[in-house]
This record gives C-alpha cells, sequence and structure tokens, in this order.
C-alpha cells in the first residue's frame, strides 16, 4: 500500500489531525498543537477502526488470541512498580518518562483486545495452577464486558499520570510505584476468574489508593484514607468468608477444592447460606459502588483525594463494585439476586439516583458535589443490573464506562481549579467563564454530558438503563413506578450540575482573587481532550461498544434468567446441591478444572442426583 | 427537478444530509476559529450555512412525493443502538431522519425564518464582544430544530428536542455576565428537563407496547395501545377489599385512613392515556403550556432576536409538532386528547390575561406566545392537527416579526437608554412611528394578523382552530370492552367560547402595545445615558403612582431613537408579507387550502377519530366565524379606546379601583412565587433533610458510632491490660470458677437429625456428651427406666403423626436437667412444595418417588449436619 493509498484511506483522521492542531489559538505551543492534533487523529482512526463493517466478521475469522497478553497487561504494571524502586527517587524525569512508557505500553497492549471479535464466553483464558492443593490456579480471561473495563482503566490511568504530574511535588518516586501497583491491580481484578485471585487483586489495589490519599491528599486526608480502607476491609472480609464457605460447600459436593469462579458458579447453596453469601459478597461490592447507606467514604475520599487519585478511584475503583456484582454476585448467587432485585433497585433509586442527587446540590464543595454525582450516576448502573434485562445491563456496562470518562473529566477539571485557587468552595467563585473562557467551555461539555443530555455518552447509557427498566421482568409490577423514579433523576441531575455551572462560571466576576486566573495549561487541555472526544464518541457511536459487549451481556442475562429460576427451585432448606453441566453454555463454563478422580460415578448422575425429587435430596 | 430526483432516491435522501450538516459546520467553525476569523467571517459563515440549508430544504419540499398517500423521504446515517424488547427481539434505534408534508414545512419554516433572523442578528448584535459565539450558538440551534423536526424516531427526536433546549439555556444566558440571565437559562433547561422527563417515561412505555420509536411504526401499531393499565393502586399495594381481608382486626381510624387511599376497584387507564399524558408533560415543557409554562417569560433576558427565533418561531412550537407527529397515539386516548386541548385553552386565556397589563414589550410578546402557543394545543387537542400545525405556520411569521420589531424598538431605544429594562419598558416609548416607520408598518401588519384580522394569517388559523373544536368530538377507539374514558359534548363547545374570549384579550393587549410603543409622544426624552430617576428606581412590581409626569415630552440631551439599518427591516418587511398571505395556504373556508391538501396524508389517521359533534353542525361554519370577528374587533376598539384616545386613562383608573387584582395580574398571577414556595421549597427541604441525615444520621451511625464502639471497648479492656500479675490472677480465678460452674450444671442438648423424616419417618436424635453424662429418654416406643450411656436414639414416625421425646441428662454430680423435643411427620396428603422435583430438561425423574440410598447420591452432602 502506498502511503497516498493510506491517505486516501484515512482521510477523516488527518482531517481531524490538521483540525485539531488548528485549535488553539494565538501563540499557542508546538507541543499543544502537536497533542491536540495527534489525540483528534487517533480518536477519529479509534472510531474508523471499530467502526461496524459487514466483512468485519468473517475478516476475523481465525481469532489469534496471544494467551499471554492478559499476563502482560497484569504484570507490566506490577513489574513496572518494582522495577520503580531501583530508580533513584533524584531522577525525576526518568521517572516519569518510565512510568509513561510502561503505561503507555499497557493501553497500546489492550487496543490488542479489541481485535478480536468478541463473541460470547472467555477470550484470551490463561490457566495456570497455583496451588494445587486447595484448587486455586491463575485463571484470566476476558469478555465484552471486563473489555471495556480493562480499556477504561489502561484508557484513565494515564491521563490520570499526567496530570498528576503537573500538580504532584514530592514524593514522585512512590506516586509512580502506588499507580503502576494500582493499575495491575485494577486490571488484575477485572480479569481474574478464579476467586481467590480475584481477593488477592482486590486487596491489592486498596493499598496503593489508601497510600495515594494519605499521602498526597488534603488537609485531614490520613482520617480519609483509614475511613476508605475500613470501610471497604469491612466488606472484603465479609467476601473472604461467603467464598471460603463457597469454596468448602463445593468442595463437599464435589470432592475438589476449587476457587474457580466457573465451578462454583454450579454451586446452589441452601436458601439461608445462599442468602448471607449473596449479602456477603454484594455488602462489599456495594461499598466499592457506592450504594447508599454505605456511601459515606467516598465523598470523604474524594475531597482529600489528590486529583490523580480522584480520577482513578471514581473511574475505575467504583466500576469494580459494579463490575464485580454483575460478575459474581448475580453469577454465583443468581437466586438471592432476582429474588432482592426490585428491593435492591428501590435502593438504587431513591438512595442512589435521587437521595445522592438532592445531596449533590447541597454540598458547597465542589469536590464533594461531583462525589455524590457519583453516587446518583452509580445508581443508574445498579439499576441496570437489577432490572437484569439485556438493554439494561447494556446501558450499566456503557453507563460504566460513561462514568468514567465523564467524572474522570470533572475530577480533573475542579483539580485545575483547585491548582489555581487551593479552594473548592463554588462561593468562593463566579464570572470564571470570563478570565477562563476554555475551562468553561470544556466543563460546560463535561457538564452536559454529566447530565446526560443526547450527543454525549450519558444519554445513551441512561436511556438504555431507563428503557430496560421498563421492560425488565424481574421488577415485576414495581418496573413502571422505578422507571418515574429513575427518569426524575435526570431532572435532578440537571438541578445540581447547572447549579454549580452558575455558580463558577456564570454572573459578574466579583471575588477579586479570581480575576487574573490562568486558562487551562497545555498539559491540563492536553489531559481533558481525549475524555472531552471520549464523551462524544460514545454519544454518537454506542454501538461500536455496545456490540462487543452484546453478546457477552446476552450469554450474562440468558444464564441469570436460567440459573436464578433453577436455583430458586431447587434451593432448599438445608442442602447444597451442583447444578448439571448443561444447564451453562458450554462457552461459559469453557476452563473449568476438570475432574481428576474417577471414582464419581458416570457422568450424570451427579447430575440426576442433584436434580431429583425429595426422596433423593435428602441424605 | 428529475435529475435531483435520480440524484437523491426517497430511501436514501442524502440531500438532508446537507440540510443538516451545513448548520453544524457553521455552528463548529463559528465556535471553534470564530474569533480568528472577524465580524465579517462569521457573518459570512453563518449566513451562508443558513441559506445553504434553507435551499437544500426548498429542495427537499418540492421532491416530496406528491400524490394521494402522501409519502416520505428518509435517509439513514448509521446505527446508533439497539434495545431488546419486551420479547427480547431487537430494535435498532438508527441516526436517521425522514421528512413527510409536516416535517416539510417545518424545515422550510426553520431554516427560511431562521436565515432572516439571522440576517438580522448579524446587525443587532454587531457591538457585541461575543459576536462569534453567538453565530455558533445559533447555527447550533437550528441544527438541533432541524434534527427534532426530520427525526425519523423518537430517539433523534429527542436528541434534538434536547439540543434546541440547551442551545435555549446557552442564549438566554448569552449574557452570562448578568446573575439574572444566568438564573433565566438555568431555570429554562431545568423546567424543560421536566418535560423531558415525561418524554422518556413516553418512549419507555412505547417501547413496551409497541416494540419500536420509529414514528411510523408507532403511528401502525398504535392499537397496541390499548391496554388497560391499573395505575392505582401500583406495586403491591392491595385493593380495599384485599387490605381488609388481610387485616381483619385493624381498628377503625386505621382503617379509614388505609380505606383513603386504597381504592375498591383498580383504577385503570388505556397505556395510550399513559403514553399522551407523558409525552404532553414533555410538549408542555418544550412549549410553555401550564403547568410548565414559567420558563418562556423569564427567557426573555436573552437576546432579542434569540427569544424571536426560539422562543417565539420554532422551539417553543416543538411540543405541538410533537403530539401532531404522534397524532395516532393521540387518537387511541380521548381522556390524553381532552387533557391536552383543555389544558391548552386554559393556558391561552391564563396567558392573555397576565399579558394585559405588562410594562416589558418582549414580556408582552412572550405572554402572547404562550397564549398563541395555547391555541395550537387546543387545534391538536380537539383532533385538527393540520389546523394547529397551520397555527404553527403562521404564527411563526407574525411573532417572529413581532419580536423582531420589539427587537428594533429597543434596538433604537438602546441608543438612548443603556439599561436592558428600560429599554424594554413601554412606558418609556411612544410615538415611535415618526422615528422608525418600517418597524410601525410592519409591527402593525403583524398585530393585525395575531389579533386575526381577516384575511390576514393569524385569522384562518385561529378561526380554524376555533372552529374544529366547536364542531367536533373525539370517538374511543373500538375496543371489545366499554371505553374508559368518552368525550363529553359540550366541551368543544367550552373551548371555543373560552378561545373566543382569549382572542379578544389578545387583540387588546397586542394593540395595547403597539399604540403606547409607536403612537402619542415618545416618552424617552428624560431618559439618557447614565441618568438615574429619583426616589423610585425600576420597580417591578409597578406601584408607581408618580408615573403621570413622564409624558412632559421636554427632550433632555442625548441621541434620537433612530430607524434600524436594511439588515434588520429587510427581514421585518419578508415576514410581515408573510404574516398577511400565510392565511391563504390553509384557508378552508373559501376552499384555498394547498398546505392543507399534502398535510391531510399525514393525518389520515384522525379522519375516523375525530368526528361531527351533532347533525347540522357543518352548516354553522360561516356562522361561527362571528364571534372570533367579533373578538378581533371589540380587543382592537377597547385597546383603541383606551390607549389612543384617552391615553391610557381608564388603566389608571382600573389600576386605582382595584391595585389588588391590577398587581396581582402584572405579578403574572404570582404562579412562580407559588412554585417557589411549594415545589422548589418542598425539593429543597428534602435536599436539606437529606444531606443533614447524611452527615449525621448515616455517617453517624455506620462511621461515627460504630469507631465510637470500637473504641470503647478498647478503653474498657484496655483497664485489664494493666501489667500486674495480681490482676491476672484474678481474672483468671473468676474465669476458671465460671468453667467450673459450666462443668457442675447438666445441659440437656440435642441434635436432631430429620432428614430422612419425611421420606422414610427416621429422626436420629443425639444428645451433646459432657463430663459422666448418662441419658434417658421417654417416648422413643422402647421404654427406658435408667440412665444409660446411649447418646443416640432413633425414632420412627408415621405420616401426620408426632412424637414428643423427653430426654434426660445426669451428670457426674449426679445433677439432672430435661430437654423435650416435639417431632412431627407431614401427612402423605400434603406434599410440601418444596418437595417437588424440578422440572428440568434433560433430567430423568424416577417414577414413584422412591428413596435412594444415601451412599448412591455422592453429590449430595448436608452441610448443616456436619457443622
Amino acid at each position: 500500500m502506498s502511503p497516498l493509498d493510506l491517505v486516501f484511506q484515512y482521510w477523516p483522521a488527518i482531517g481531524a489531525g490538521i483540525l485539531g492542531a488548528l485549535v488553539p489559538r494565538g501563540e499557542a505551543s508546538t507541543k499543544q498543537r502537536a497533542g491536540l492534533g495527534f489525540i483528534a487523529a487517533l480518536t477519529t482512526l479509534f472510531v474508523i477502526w471499530l467502526w461496524p463493517t459487514e466483512g468485519a466478521a468473517q475478516a476475523a475469522q481465525a481469532p489469534n488470541e496471544w494467551p499471554h497478553l492478559l499476563n502482560l497487561l497484569i504484570a507490566l504494571p506490577i513489574v513496572g512498580a518494582a522495577a520503580v524502586l531501583f530508580i533513584p527517587r533524584q531522577m525525576l524525569s526518568t521517572l516519569r518518562g518510565f512510568t509513561y512508557v510502561v503505561l503507555g505500553i499497557g493501553f497500546v497492549a489492550s487496543l490488542w483486545l479489541l481485535t478480536v471479535p468478541m463473541t460470547a464466553g472467555w477470550h484470551f483464558q490463561y490457566i495456570k495452577d497455583w496451588m494445587p492443593s486447595l484448587g486455586i490456579r491463575y485463571h484470566v480471561a476476558i469478555d465484552g464486558i471486563s473489555l471495556w473495563l480493562v480499556l477504561l482503566t489502561t484508557f484513565v490511568t494515564p491521563i490520570a499520570a499526567y496530570a498528576s504530574f503537573g500538580s504532584i511535588k514530592t514524593r514522585i518516586k512512590e506516586f509512580c510505584f502506588a499507580l503502576l501497583l494500582l493499575q495491575g491491580g485494577m486490571i488484575g481484578a477485572f480479569l481474574a476468574l478464579d476467586l481467590f485471585l480475584f481477593y488477592v487483586f482486590w486487596e491489592l489495589m486498596l493499598v496503593p489508593m489508601f497510600l495515594m490519599i494519605g499521602i498526597w491528599g488534603g488537609a485531614d486526608r490520613v482520617k480519609a484514607a483509614i475511613k476508605f480502607f475500613l470501610y471497604t476491609m469491612a466488606g472484603s472480609v465479609l467476601m473472604l468468608a461467603a467464598i471460603i464457605y463457597l469454596v468448602w460447600t463445593h468442595q463437599k459436593l464435589t470432592g475438589d477444592f476449587s476457587f474457580d469462579y466457573l465451578a462454583l458458579s454450579r454451586v446452589v447453596l441452601p436458601k439461608s447460606a445462599q442468602l448471607i453469601c449473596f449479602w456477603a459478597f454484594s455488602l462489599a461490592f456495594f461499598i466499592k459502588v457506592p450504594m447508599w447507606p454505605v456511601h459515606t467514604w467516598l465523598p470523604d475520599a474524594h475531597v482529600q483525594a489528590p486529583t490523580g487519585g480522584s480520577v482513578i478511584l471514581a473511574a475505575v475503583m467504583l466500576k469494580l463494585g459494579t463490575y464485580a456484582y454483575m460478575r459474581f454476585s448475580m453469577g454465583l448467587f443468581p437466586g438471592p439476586a432476582s429474588n432482592l432485585s426490585a428491593n435492591l433497585a428501590g435502593v438504587a433509586i431513591l438512595g442512589g439516583i435521587l437521595y445522592g442527587a438532592l445531596v449533590a446540590w447541597k454540598q458547597r464543595d465542589v469536590k464533594r458535589l461531583v462525589a455524590y454525582s457519583s453516587v446518583a450516576h452509580l445508581g443508574f448502573v445498579m439499576l441496570g443490573l437489577f432490572s437484569a434485562t439485556p438493554s439494561g445491563m447494556q446501558g450499566a456496562v456503557l453507563q460504566m464506562v460513561n462514568h468514567g470518562v465523564s467524572t474522570g473529566a470533572l475530577f480533573l477539571l475542579v483539580g485545575v481549579i483547585y491548582d489555581r485557587r487551593h479552594t473548592r468552595e463554588v462561593d468562593e467563585f463566579g464570572g470564571l467563564a470570563k478570565v477562563m473562557p476554555l475551562y468553561a467551555v470544556v466543563f460546560l461539555i463535561v457538564t452536559f454530558a454529566s447530565v446526560g443530555v443526547p450527543g454525549t455518552n450519558g444519554f445513551v447509557g441512561e436511556f438504555l438503563v431507563i428503557m430496560g427498566t421498563f421492560l425488565s421482568e424481574r421488577l415485576g409490577k414495581f418496573a413502571g413506578i422505578h422507571t418515574v423514579g429513575a427518569a426524575a433523576g435526570v431532572i435532578l441531575a440537571a438541578v445540581y450540575m447547572l447549579y454549580v455551572v452558575q455558580k463558577m462560571f456564570f454572573g459578574p466576576l466579583t471575588n477579586p482573587k479570581n480575576k487574573h486566573l490562568s486558562d487551562l495549561t497545555v498539559r491540563e487541555s492536553l489531559a481533558l481532550a481525549p475524555l472531552v472526544l471520549m464523551i462524544f464518541v460514545i454519544g454518537f457511536f454506542p454501538s461500536i461498544f455496545l456490540d462487543r459487549m452484546k453478546e457477552s451481556v446476552l450469554l450474562q442475562h440468558n444464564q441469570f434468567k436460567v440459573v436464578s429460576g433453577q436455583a430458586i427451585l431447587f434451593a432448599d432448606d438445608r442442602d447444597a446441591k451442583l447444578l448439571p453441566e448443561d444447564t451453562f453454555s458450554p462457552v461459559f463454563l469453557k476452563g473449568m478444572p476438570k475432574k481428576e478422580k474417577t471414582e464419581e460415578p458416570a457422568p450424570g448422575a451427579d447430575t440426576q442426583a442433584a436434580l431429583g425429587g425429595e426422596g433423593k435430596v435428602a441424605q | 427537478m428529475e435529475a435531483l430526483k435520480a440524484q437523491f432516491p426517497a430511501t436514501n435522501f442524502t440531500l438532508l444530509a446537507v440540510v443538516l450538516a451545513l448548520p453544524l459546520l457553521g455552528a463548529f467553525v463559528n465556535g471553534v476559529f470564530g474569533k480568528r476569523l472577524g465580524k465579517a467571517g462569521v457573518r459570512l459563515m453563518a449566513l451562508s450555512a443558513l441559506g445553504g440549508s434553507f435551499i437544500a430544504a426548498l429542495a427537499t419540499f418540492l421532491l416530496l412525493p406528491k400524490g394521494e398517500g402522501g409519502g416520505s423521504l428518509s435517509w439513514t446515517a448509521w446505527r446508533w443502538f439497539s434495545l431488546n424488547g419486551r420479547m427480547g427481539q431487537t430494535i435498532p434505534i438508527d441516526v436517521a431522519f425522514s421528512v413527510d408534508a409536516m416535517s416539510a414545512t417545518m424545515m422550510l419554516v426553520v431554516t427560511g425564518v431562521g436565515f432572516l433572523i439571522h440576517l438580522y442578528s448579524s446587525e443587532y448584535m454587531v457591538k457585541d464582544p461575543g459576536y462569534h459565539r453567538f453565530f455558533a450558538y445559533l447555527n447550533l440551534f437550528c441544527f438541533a430544530m432541524l434534527t427534532l423536526v426530520m427525526a425519523d424516531n423518537m430517539a433523534v427526536l429527542f436528541v434534538g428536542w434536547e439540543g434546541v433546549g440547551l442551545c435555549s439555556y446557552l442564549l438566554i444566558g448569552f449574557w452570562f455576565g448578568d446573575e439574572k440571565n444566568a438564573t433565566a437559562g438555568k431555570k429554562a433547561f431545568i423546567v424543560n428537563r421536566i418535560g423531558d422527563f415525561g418524554l422518556l417515561v413516553a418512549m419507555a412505555i412505547l417501547l413496551y407496547y409497541t416494540g419500536t420509536l420509529r414514528f411510523s411504526e408507532i403511528n401502525a401499531s398504535a392499537r397496541n395501545l390499548l391496554d388497560p393499565v391499573t395505575i392505582w393502586p401500583f406495586g403491591n399495594l392491595p385493593l380495599e377489599g384485599q387490605w381488609d381481608a388481610a387485616n381483619p382486626n385493624a381498628n377503625g381510624l386505621y382503617k379509614a385512613i388505609v380505606h383513603l387511599f386504597l381504592p375498591e376497584k383498580g383504577v385503570q387507564v388505556y397505556a395510550s392515556t399513559l403514553v399522551g399524558l407523558a409525552m404532553f408533560l414533555g410538549a408542555a415543557g418544550k412549549s410553555a403550556q401550564i403547568p410548565l409554562y414559567v420558563w418562556l417569560p423569564d427567557a426573555m433576558a436573552g437576546p432579542t432576536p434569540v427569544s424571536a427565533l426560539i422562543h417565539a418561531a420554532t422551539m417553543v412550537t416543538a411540543g405541538v409538532y410533537l403530539v401532531a407527529r404522534t397524532s395516532a397515539v393521540f387518537l387511541m386516548s380521548p381522556a390524553a386528547m381532552a387533557t391536552v386541548a383543555v389544558l391548552g385553552c386554559a393556558t391561552a386565556i391564563f396567558a392573555a390575561s397576565i399579558g394585559l397589563f405588562q410594562h416589558d414589550l418582549k414580556k408582552v410578546l412572550a405572554y402572547s406566545t404562550v397564549s398563541q402557543l395555547g391555541f395550537m394545543f387546543i387545534g391538536v387537542g380537539v383532533g385538527a392537527f393540520a389546523a394547529g400545525f397551520f397555527h404553527v405556520f403562521t404564527h411563526a411569521f407574525f411573532k417572529a416579526c413581532l419580536f423582531l420589531g420589539a427587537g428594533s424598538v429597543i434596538h433604537a431605544m438602546h441608543a438612548r437608554i443603556h439599561d436592558t429594562d428600560k429599554s424594554q419598558d413601554i412606558r418609556n416609548m411612544g410615538g415611535l412611528k415618526k422615528f422608525m416607520p418600517i418597524t410601525r408598518w410592519t409591527f402593525l401588519i403583524s398585530c393585525f394578523a395575531i389579533a386575526g384580522a381577516p384575511p390576514l394569517a393569524g385569522f384562518w388559523s385561529k378561526d380554524e382552530i376555533l372552529w374544529r373544536a366547536f364542531s367536533t368530538k373525539i370517538v374511543a377507539p373500538e375496543v371489545a370492552r366499554d371505553p374508559l374514558w368518552t368525550w363529553p359534548s359540550w366541551l368543544g363547545q367550552a373551548i371555543y367560547w373560552v378561545g373566543v374570549v382569549s382572542a379578544t384579550m389578545t387583540a387588546f393587549y397586542m394593540f395595547r402595545a403597539y399604540f403606547l410603543t409607536f403612537h402619542g409622544e415618545f416618552r424617552g426624552w428624560k431618559i439618557v445615558a447614565g441618568w438615574k430617576e429619583p426616589k423610585h428606581g425600576h420597580d417591578d412590581h409597578g406601584h408607581d403612582d408618580h408615573h403621570d409626569h413622564h409624558d412632559d415630552g421636554t427632550p433632555l440631551e442625548g441621541p434620537k431613537p433612530h430607524e434600524s439599518p436594511l439588515a434588520m427591516t429587510l427581514p421585518l418587511m419578508v415576514l410581515a408579507v408573510f404574516a398577511v398571505f400565510a392565511g391563504f395556504l390553509m384557508a378552508e373556508p373559501i376552499h384555498v387550502e394547498p398546505l392543507g391538501h399534502i398535510l391531510s396524508p399525514v393525518f389520515t389517521r384522525a379522519h375516523d377519530a375525530v368526528v361531527l359533534r351533532g347533525e347540522g353542525v357543518e352548516k354553522l361554519m360561516w356562522p361561527m366565524m362571528g364571534p372570533g370577528v367579533a373578538a378581533f374587533l371589540a380587543g382592537t376598539g377597547a385597546a383603541m379606546v383606551v390607549y389612543l384616545n384617552k391615553g391610557g386613562a381608564p388603566e389608571e383608573s382600573f389600576k386605582k379601583a382595584a391595585p389588588g387584582l391590577y398587581r396581582l395580574i402584572y405579578d403574572k398571577w404570582r404562579i412562580d412565587e407559588l412554585y417557589d414556595a411549594v415545589v422548589v421549597g418542598m425539593v429543597d427541604a428534602l435536599a436539606d433533610i437529606f444531606t443533614a441525615a447524611d452527615k449525621w444520621l448515616i455517617d453517624g451511625v455506620l462511621a461515627k458510632l460504630t469507631a465510637a464502639i470500637v473504641a470503647f471497648f478498647g478503653t474498657v479492656l484496655r483497664t485489664f491490660q494493666t501489667g500486674r500479675v495480681q490482676v491476672y490472677g484474678a481474672a483468671m480465678a473468676i474465669g476458671l470458677a465460671g468453667v467450673g460452674f459450666f462443668l457442675v450444671r447438666p445441659h440437656a442438648d440435642a441434635t436432631v437429625d430429620d432428614s430422612k423424616l419425611r421420606s422414610a419417618g427416621e429422626v436420629v436424635i443425639s444428645a451433646a456428651p459432657g463430663p459422666g453424662y448418662t441419658y434417658r429418654w421417654e417416648g422413643t416406643g422402647t421404654e427406658q427406666k435408667d440412665f444409660s450411656a446411649a447418646r443416640e436414639v432413633r425414632i420412627n414416625v408415621n405420616p401426620g403423626e408426632t412424637k414428643d421425646v423427653k430426654l434426660h441428662v445426669r451428670n457426674a454430680f449426679a445433677q439432672e436437667a430435661t430437654h423435650s423435643f416435639a417431632i412431627t411427620r407431614p401427612g402423605r396428603g400434603f406434599p410440601s412444595s418444596a418437595a417437588q422435583p424440578p422440572l428440568v430438561p434433560g433430567t430423568v425423574v424416577p417414577a414413584g418417588g422412591g428413596s435412594i440410598p444415601a451412599k448412591d447420591i455422592p453429590g449430595l452432602i448436608n452441610p448443616r449436619g456436619a457443622q
């Protein structure tokens, strides 16, 4: 292919690049022009590349999945973090550069995940025995759901790093270490399919975030860090107990220890144990989301965290809660998840969408306000999951990405003004649009994304969730009232976001301290540009995201529907049971630990036993 | 023409992309590069974008398939996303546009009137530093409005719907340096969002019942919406009878309170009614109808061309457009239609009454817009969709002309008075006809048009609406069961007469504004730049008793008012021409209705549902035109007498005679205050309560209280860690004594394993062991006299039988304790549901339900038993 062909093929990207380079006005630095042009061109390329075409399905018939890709994604930042320890702390640019390189390689490598058609089931699966005596394996795999969350992580972390290096000036080495370790932990948690492994990553990412808040945070940072840690830890240990019970039950049923998510999915616990374990898991996840009433750690953590920490916390870490609920709570305990969904949806709406929005409205600290808006937005995500309809669940996954992009951008923007004024009280501001017009424009765009104006990413997610809620069978007679409540949330979103916009940007410029603020710097604008572009990319072309998650979501949805029905039917007061393998789709069970012992009766006997009448069940 | 047709096939009509892309391009270029382009460049970009769009829209209109069934031109841009419906079917939501006669007409209005207003603004805004920003917003608005009218489905319409709201927000707050403007913008957006909430709910219901969001498919499958839905009691709430049955012993007062809320019979409505009402909420938000009209008068804070384009000609009519677009849904529900008509009617008269005494020229026009929008909703509410839409069309011309005329006046006044409020106050105007003749004549023509002077545009459209309201009624769609609600026959006539009264008021306040502005002496002489009125500043409440000495007519220093430049007067003249002649596009009584002909295929479904009210009503068409004309004559005449001949003296005397009523009307019936106190106050209080609860209750209990408890135990336990051996020794002694006491007492405890109770009737009871324990069992069948070491006992129970087993325990110290168990085996006749073998495909359920020995069930254990 000659260079001219490339030009013809990718003219939109080249055009976008030139346009992006032209956007800065006046004596903008070459760096800014080149950076913006590059980002615009890359975003356009991304859209062109992922654009759904007819031939794409056939072209990628032989998926070439390199089995170590996920290992690379997880190990690279963790090894990088270890390597950072060997770089002298005086070599600041080396430290920064090394961090960029590691994160950059991670991002490019994660784009590779998109080359594979995301059919239902696991991709890039990699299994290795870790502690065979306990059935603990290193089992990682990706599907259409975790795909976007991993990409979100690898996309947002470099941005957060880039923005942080502008404002964080102390203990750079430790910061690089924490950031890389955090990245590794988060990606690992999104990819782990072994509950032990998942738990390790889940706890692993807690530590760097704890350090980030505690070291580089605001005045009350230690308190906030401890609160964050204790809240999350309280949920985690409950989850650990439930994991152990589940594994033990599985061992009793099959004679094998296994921490494997796929194997454990087959276990149907007795009714009461099911409920307790469901709550133990879900509480851990609800705290992380956070859902009302276990959300109060979030505003404190956000207010104290440094900008980069806030961005990662909001954009990625909260998603672990929603993702893990979707994967593990709904996957392992579909019975209670199904039975309780109408009630939980009520909590998500009243406590999240409505309550979160109203409390956000009353906050005077912009960062607190954005933190409470996260509670409201994640209420939508959880509602989508509780509705358990394909549309609702797709909307929920998309909304996770959306929230990562737009709230991440909001936190960056709040960081911008904090760096200049060292306050975030809205009453300190007013009329900023006059002195910082570019900042105002970007803030307004992100605000409208957060409000969910169509054309931005927020709308598509909320729309899918609201439609999914009304169509939901799971919510039964409450679907209508739930829909009304969720839709009312869109009013309140406008109320609190426009309130803060008006207070900060409009009105007369009265405070003399604000009169000479400088507009966005090169670094800030380059950090925000990809997020702002993604807002529109997702808003206008959501199908490039939805198409790749659709089959996985449908698989998860169908499985939830079938297994929850059976779990409700089978569960009795006393006995745990094992669902037959044919309850699940074979693509789901791919990679499940196979039995080595042959003492068992022929295959099918356990099936029969598990599903038999009451006479056989009792023992 | 033919070449164009070949170039643009009807199903892939890419010309629509041109119509849309040009304003978007203009918005982008002006927004991003506007400052570098300079004012001339911005003007060129904005005008050429709209002009090109207009030409493309005109071509689209001409290329519309003509003929009996009408037809549409459509273009699908890309697959936006897809949903899964109730049955799991995939529902694609495309970014698709389709244009029929109604949307093509709207496109012409948006781009045509839009172009004129752009032209006007290019001069009006010329001194503003935010020139490029203004045109970027204005172009973006046109793009959003075109998206709205061209949308092929509800979702894309919603994009335009919110897009115009967004631009409206930006343009109302265009001069954001003033807190008031920014607040007005925010209010507009939030009130509109309340409407959008309705639209979202409507979309959800439509998706559920019709499985589509495309307008053509919604209209085709609207009958699916004839599903009765119980709206009360919702959720798990019982009916009155069910509640009584569940709570037989409730006390009287409690019962009475519960009965207040719970109905005897569920309240049922058609799904179509729900969709209609939710959709009307959206329409009411956008089109400023009761109860959501409050944002529009405040929206006049934006630049005047914005008021003309957005808040008069195009955006505010989107609600009417939506109702007309989804007419098939509304026709399925006479109740929803009646709601639309009645609320439209109420808005018409209510807003007209507020308009009577406003002093701000733009406020008068704003309330007039609200009132005229009410007329449009009467039209679509009584099933006269074409007439309602026709009023949208004519109103766009004369109201845009009025607003631009007002802008021209304000522009002139601004030369003298550099104060937004004062330059818009008609008490400071007067006699402007000699300074600005073109503005005056175009304003006068438009006043005649809006007042309904035959044969101007407003007359034809308003008369058509009122006549339809008078003569027709909506019949319920035929269903097997009784219709849930029927259209009362008096409703149409009531609407008609209220409409006539509103029309009278319209004529009155429009001519009041006209006479006060253009006739008499110029009262603004004594106001010059920098001049402050002594004692009372401008007071919104208008109780200025010493208002008379404004009219002394002594000119002070300062510039005179002047006629506006050609770029501003040209649009006025064009619009005035349309205000005169547009009515003949659909003058039904004289059978000149080219527009009516091309619109009628769009509303074919209305023919079945909208019928004449009674025999011979159609003969009344000409007589019933009388009250309409009389309304015009009466209103105009009264205004002429009061303000031209008597110089406003009767208004003053009315103010003196009934100051309370006058002020109440002047203060817009204080609805804003009511809303502030009730709705806003309630939400605000709720937010305050939640915020306090979040801080003190939730965080207090979950974080502070738990921390306090931990700290308390820490404090208590810390006191034991003294390091003194004596204390540890004492603690050990006390502990040992406790353990000793426990060991000395016997404890009769047992584990009952009844896992085989149901199947085999066998129960194993094993007593807990202890030091030197011996056991004696009673009631096991095999009687025991003495204590023995047998810890376990096996009991057989027959179906339906209950056995009482008593356990005696004696320990090494010869002390005894007892415990009894009652073991019941359920009878054979009532197998519990848990025992039912579940039906799973691929599972063989053994016949006979016989039991299988436990050792054959390797996959089953009893976790609890092992605990």
